[in-house]
């Protein structure tokens, strides 16, 4: 690369079943707060990277021109990213690599959904009758997992009601749930066998921003700057013959190319915390070995050992993740956002301490779209 | 063969938040008033957020304009579809009104293009039912401009609804057509790959891994009986157009012979206590002039077997170890 890539400004919006605010006002909102963190205004950015999940989902056809106005981007290069689930974590990426390319000196990243716009259900169902749900395409994965890893049935319960304790400590997150314990998860409605109700994400409107910048740049920025060390992205289809939708080939391969490109031989002890993109809570333990951050069928044990809980030794979704926060379009990015936020040393009550090396990670459609990256506090760290 | 004609309307209501500025600009509407916004020494029309030029957010500082004004361009729509604001010929607009320094775009009701004129002054009519949406109001020429006495509605307008739909129209790909032939006639047809040997169903037309293409020669027969590999119990979320309403077991089955699970099969007869992974069952078909392909398209995120299966049946062979089903689904 010809340049090395810094975030030096983080912005979000509150997140929320339905934010009173226009499409318009909720980009701007979290681009603003971006901005201010960075002491940058529009005038200082040389190109916008937008990323949303599909369309369909507020039937806003090609948005990323209606919101030129509202992110300043007219007379700039404006570029949509559009890899569902994942595209939070792949527009970062690709706002990285308009860094590190030497291309521009300094990017704003937007990422949003507007859930209470239209209907995810409806969405993702392609307007027919049966449409499970994602939790429904979900399931019978989860329920493969259980068998094939042995792990008891506590462990969803357990990943809720970490998530949720954790939003607790975050003003952002959609979900305050104050009640949250084991009985409150076991006893919600079951949804999607074994899956409960609140084993669930939430549908949230809500838009996170970053800005990002070189060497250069981030000399000159203000605050602390979170270096991207290495970014990886990697797709498989979601449907083919040999397939094994558990734990994704392309899972397993985009972790490795990340490691590798960041220099890292042993990801459980060398990074300090992770934001995992855990939409349904066995996600958790599932990503944990598809990533190979805990050996096959071992990734439930570091839940139930407490081992990715604040305090714990691989502490994960520290800001409550995607269980307490769905934004769809913006959530990956989220998980980069935060990332940043724990290595800058910004993340208030729910900081990891001392936490120098960062990892996020978003996937999309049905397992098949993947987008990691590891952020630092120093732009060379050295691993032992 | 058929070709499998394809024809799918996608409609859903939408909503919108118009936030801070549009919304007293529809509630305007509504009531019988157009607003701009000031921008430093400019008023403008359509009201935004902000200022276009520097982004700086603007404070809802309202300014009533028009209700007439001047046409700075237009265009005549001759041939109206059902999705245009007035239902006859007319002309869309760029209209600069007394008031404002930028331009809406807007409907003029006029005779035709004849009556049309760049510079013409127009004047806004509003129509009896108003919502609170851009189209309670449209334009006419000056002379044509009739009084009106608006009764302004009540409330704040929050939020507004917009029936948004898609039809379209196509046909299977040939071996998806092959496929659900293969489903009306109570077969399941699947490709094996001449490169892995591996047999896909539905098949994708194509070996994904190598991108070898498939033709009908790698056509296979694949068993109706199978194997239950996972499944979940749906409690069926409401949406527009879902007709489900009462939970249903969706069984993730590994047909005999083939390398890839049919996902999402309804279980709807096997009670969920007798129902479990490992389970032997046969596919029984619906009877001949009953089976329904429309369901199956060319989408290969969601495989479906149409409505041709009436229900899976347990053979009552003895259940598949645990450590003989496939981890690939």
């Amino acid at each position: 690369m010809a340049e090395r890539c810094a975030v030096i400004g983080l912005g979000q919006t509150k997140y929320d079943r339905c934010l009173p605010i226009s499409m318009d006002g909720l980009v701007r909102q979290a681009a603003l707060r971006a901005l201010e963190d960075a002491e940058l205004t529009f005038a200082d950015i040389d190109a916008i990277v937008l990323g949303k999940a599909p369309d369909q989902l507020e039937g806003v056809i090609m948005p990323e021109l209606s919101l030129c106005d509202a992110l300043c981007a007219v007379g700039k290069p404006m570029h949509r990213v559009h890899t569902a689930g994942s595209v939070g974590g792949s527009t970062a990426i690709t706002a990285a690599t308009l860094i590190e390319s030497g291309m521009y000196n300094t990017v704003l990243t937007v990422s949003y959904e507007k859930q209470s716009d239209g209907n995810f259900m409806w969405a993702l169902s392609g307007g027919r009758s049966g449409g499970q749900g994602a939790g429904g395409s979900f399931a019978p994965w989860i329920r493969n997992y259980m068998k094939r890893s042995g792990a008891p049935e506590h462990i969803g319960w357990q990943v809720a009601v970490k998530d949720r304790l954790n939003a607790l400590k975050n003003p952002y997150a959609h979900l305050h749930l104050k009640d949250i314990s084991i009985e409150a998860v076991k006893e919600s409605p079951m949804l999607w066998d074994p899956l409960h109700f609140l084993e669930s994400c939430p549908s949230s409107d809500g838009a996170a921003a970053m800005v990002m910048t070189n060497a250069a740049g981030a000399k000159r920025s203000p605050r602390p700057s979170a270096w991207v060390l290495a970014h990886a992205k990697r797709t498989e289809a979601g449907v083919f013959p040999g397939r094994d939708p558990v734990i994704p080939v392309a899972a397993m391969d985009c972790a490795k190319a990340l490691y590798k490109k960041a220099g890292i031989t042993d990801p459980r002890r060398q990074i300090d915390c992770a934001e995992l993109y855990v939409p349904f809570t066995w996600f958790e333990p599932m990503w944990l070995e598809a990533h190979l951050i805990a050996e096959p069928g071992e990734g439930w044990k570091m839940v139930d050992s407490g081992a990715t809980e604040i305090g714990g030794d691989f502490p994960v979704d520290m800001s409550g993740g995607v269980l307490s926060s769905n934004p769809i379009g913006a959530s990956g990015m989220i998980r980069c956002l935060e990332a940043a936020n724990q290595v800058r040393g910004t993340a208030g009550d729910y900081q990891v301490e001392g936490a120098r090396v960062a990892l996020a990670q978003a996937y999309g459609g049905p397992s098949s779209y993947f987008a990691m990256w590891i952020v630092s506090s120093e732009p060379n760290p050295t691993f032992k | 063969m058929s070709e499998f004609p394809v024809s799918f309307t996608l409609e859903y209501p939408y909503t919108r938040t118009p936030g801070p500025v549009i919304g007293p600009f529809l509630t305007g509407l509504r009531d019988g008033r157009i607003l701009g916004i000031r921008c430093g020494s400019r008023v403008l029309c359509p009201p935004m957020e902000f200022d276009p030029d520097t982004g700086e957010t603007l404070s809802p500082d309202f300014v009533e304009v028009g209700p007439s004004g001047r046409v700075e361009n237009w265009t005549w729509i001759a041939e109206p579809t059902r999705k245009h604001p007035l239902q006859e010929p007319f002309a869309f607009a760029l209209v600069k009104l007394d008031g404002a320094d930028t331009a809406i775009t807007h409907a003029v009701k006029a005779a035709g293009p004849e009556a049309m004129s760049t510079g013409m002054r127009v004047t806004a009519q509003f129509r009896e039912e108003r919502v609170g949406a851009v189209s309670d109001v449209y334009f006419v020429p000056e002379g044509d401009a009739r009084e009106q006495a608006i009764e302004p509605g009540e409330g704040e307008v929050e939020i507004t609804t917009h029936l948004i739909s898609l039809t379209y129209e196509g046909k299977l790909h040939p071996h998806n057509a092959r496929y659900a032939q293969g489903l009306l006639d109570g077969k399941f047809i699947g490709q094996r790959s001449p490169v892995s040997g591996k047999v896909g169903i539905p098949s994708r037309g194509y070996d994904p891994i190598a991108r070898v293409v498939l033709t009908p020669a790698d056509d296979v027969e694949i068993s109706p009986t199978g194997t239950v590999v996972s499944y979940t119990v749906i409690t069926p979320i409401q949406y527009r157009g879902q007709t489900e309403t009462e939970p249903y077991i969706s069984a993730t089955i590994f047909l005999d012979g083939s390398d890839q699970a049919l996902p999402q099969q309804d279980i709807r007869d096997i009670p969920l206590d007798e129902f479990r992974v490992g389970m032997r069952v046969r596919a029984i078909f619906r009877p001949p002039a009953e089976r329904n392909v429309d369901a199956v398209d060319n989408d290969w995120m969601y495989p479906t077997v149409g409505d041709v299966v009436e229900r899976w049946a347990p053979t009552g062979e003895p259940d598949v170890p645990m450590d003989q089903i496939p981890e690939t689904m």
